[in-house]
């Protein structure tokens, strides 16, 4: 299968303190790559620099065949994303933010906005400014603005934090839902092990900056019984090993 | 570009700025008129003619508008780096240097236009009102008023120029009030007159401050995009 989204040798150091080291990554068109590893093992920094917000120190990321070089934007246009906690223009509605949002990508089709906004349950709140909302209900429209454009690719960067059950389940829903209707590839971290499990077909785990495994979902079903177990074995042996 | 200026334009809602422009240009000329009117009746007129009236008001209008425009600086981009909405910013599919100069010319634009129309209404404002309350001795011309267009863009240009400075204070912590204090400072600092009881002098009256001082506005305003393509975004 195609890759979409491909890093070879890629490095971060941050004043002299390699944060990434040689991480290789292949995520396949239409999967959803759950992205698992403990705080601060480089997983943001990792969707940061596909973002190009972050700028390896040395190494090669390929977004749609198209080599992401320090320049780079127009790829851009096929990723939506949620980095750390989805940030807001205060000052305007919710609307506006997902309206400003397509303007700016360039995306321009009637009716998309309201679509967006009811897919994660926030039609009837379109009208109200983001200082009225709760924190699952900015990751809801976190999550509307990063699908609202249909980008062929999400990097989603911990999109379940600070929702409830029921808003975990609707988008664990939708993003199963984006990826067989849609076709959407969708790179996905979280601390939910369990909620990646339920979702992604490939996982990859990183800790202290390196990529310790990448191993199909229904690899990890047959030989070990839960990913929980499988990731935590993984991290502890690479913590006993340092 | 345009089309950026106009989102940048609707996203920090720059029309709600207008109300305060109004505020201000009605600020400085009752200020101005007040201490004329006030002097005129005491027959110790404070401003012998058109000339020395508006030589205060400039003052007063150089000095609002490059605290105005540290306003809109801090708003526009300042705040961005602080909200981390420069995150979400950068990962549209646009060139961040023409993200950040639209911004610039905004607040650029904003300083030059709001300075030309101060002018013109305090202008209108002398020509309505100084016939029936005398702001000064000598009547109003407007063959004067005309004469001073060329030096009033000019200072316009340069003031707008001298606006971007506090982009260089604020861009240092990531500060709102470190931009609009650099601001006020810069303000004071070069429109603040020394005067004996011929003559008058400030730092802005020697030409080569404010062009210096534009240029090195301008420096700072492509300075704060020039590497951008090369920096981590925070």
């Amino acid at each position: 299968m195609e890759s979409v989204i491909r890093i070879s040798q890629l490095c971060k150091t941050y004043k002299g303190i390699e944060t990434v080291s040689n991480v290789h990554m292949n995520i396949k068109k239409g999967e959803i790559y759950g992205f698992l590893g403990p705080n601060g093992a480089g997983k943001t920094t990792i969707m940061k620099m596909v973002l190009n917000l972050v700028k390896p120190t040395s190494g090669e990321i390929t977004v749609l065949n198209e080599r992401v070089l320090p320049n780079s934007y127009l790829y851009l246009k096929n990723i939506g994303s949620i980095i750390e906690n989805p940030v807001f223009y205060e000052a305007v509605t919710a609307y506006d933010n997902i309206e400003l949002h397509c303007e700016y990508v360039g995306y321009s089709r009637k009716g998309a906005v309201e679509e967006a906004l009811e897919i994660v349950g926030l039609n009837h709140v379109g009208d109200k400014k983001i200082a009225e909302f709760s924190l699952g209900m900015k990751q809801r429209l976190g999550i509307a603005r990063a699908i609202v454009t249909k980008p062929d690719i999400l990097i989603l960067d911990e999109p379940i934090n600070g929702l409830d059950p029921l808003g975990i389940k609707d988008i664990r829903e939708l993003l199963v839902r984006l990826k067989e209707q849609l076709g959407v590839t969708i790179l996905i971290s979280s601390h939910i092990v369990s909620e990646i499990e339920s979702i992604a077909d490939t996982i990859g785990v990183i800790n202290r900056g390196r990529l310790l495994t990448e191993v199909k979902m229904d690899e990890i079903r047959k030989q070990h019984s839960h990913l929980e177990k499988y990731f935590l074995e993984l991290i502890m042996g690479d913590d006993q090993h340092a | 570009m345009l089309k950026l200026m106009k989102l940048e334009w609707k996203k920090h809602r720059v029309n709600s700025y207008f109300k305060a422009l109004v505020i201000c240009i009605a600020a400085i000329f009752g200020s101005v008129a007040l201490m004329a009117w006030t002097s005129i009746s005491e027959n110790e007129p404070l401003f012998p003619d058109y000339a020395a009236f508006m030589s205060l008001t400039n003052i007063f209008i150089r000095i609002v508008f490059i605290i105005f425009s540290s306003v809109l600086l801090s708003r526009l981009v300042i705040d961005e780096y602080r909200n981390k909405t420069i995150q979400l910013l950068f990962t549209y599919p646009l060139q961040r240097k023409k993200v950040i100069q639209a911004k610039l010319a905004i607040v650029f634009g904003f300083c030059f236009f709001s300075i030309i129309f101060a002018t013109i209404i305090i202008h209108l404002l002398i020509l309505l009102l100084n016939p029936m309350f005398p702001l000064f001795e000598a009547p109003a011309r407007v063959g004067e008023m005309v004469a001073s267009i060329p030096t009033t863009l000019l200072n316009a240009v340069m003031i707008a120029g001298i606006s971007l400075i506090p982009l260089y204070f604020g861009m240092r912590k990531k500060s709102a009030p470190a931009t609009i204090t650099s601001a006020v400072l810069i303000g004071f600092l070069i429109n603040a007159n020394v005067s004996s009881e011929v003559a008058s002098t400030s730092l802005f009256q020697f030409i080569a401050v404010p062009i210096v001082l534009c240029l090195v506005g301008l420096a700072i305003g492509y300075l704060s995009y020039y590497k951008l393509d090369k920096m981590d975004v925070a």
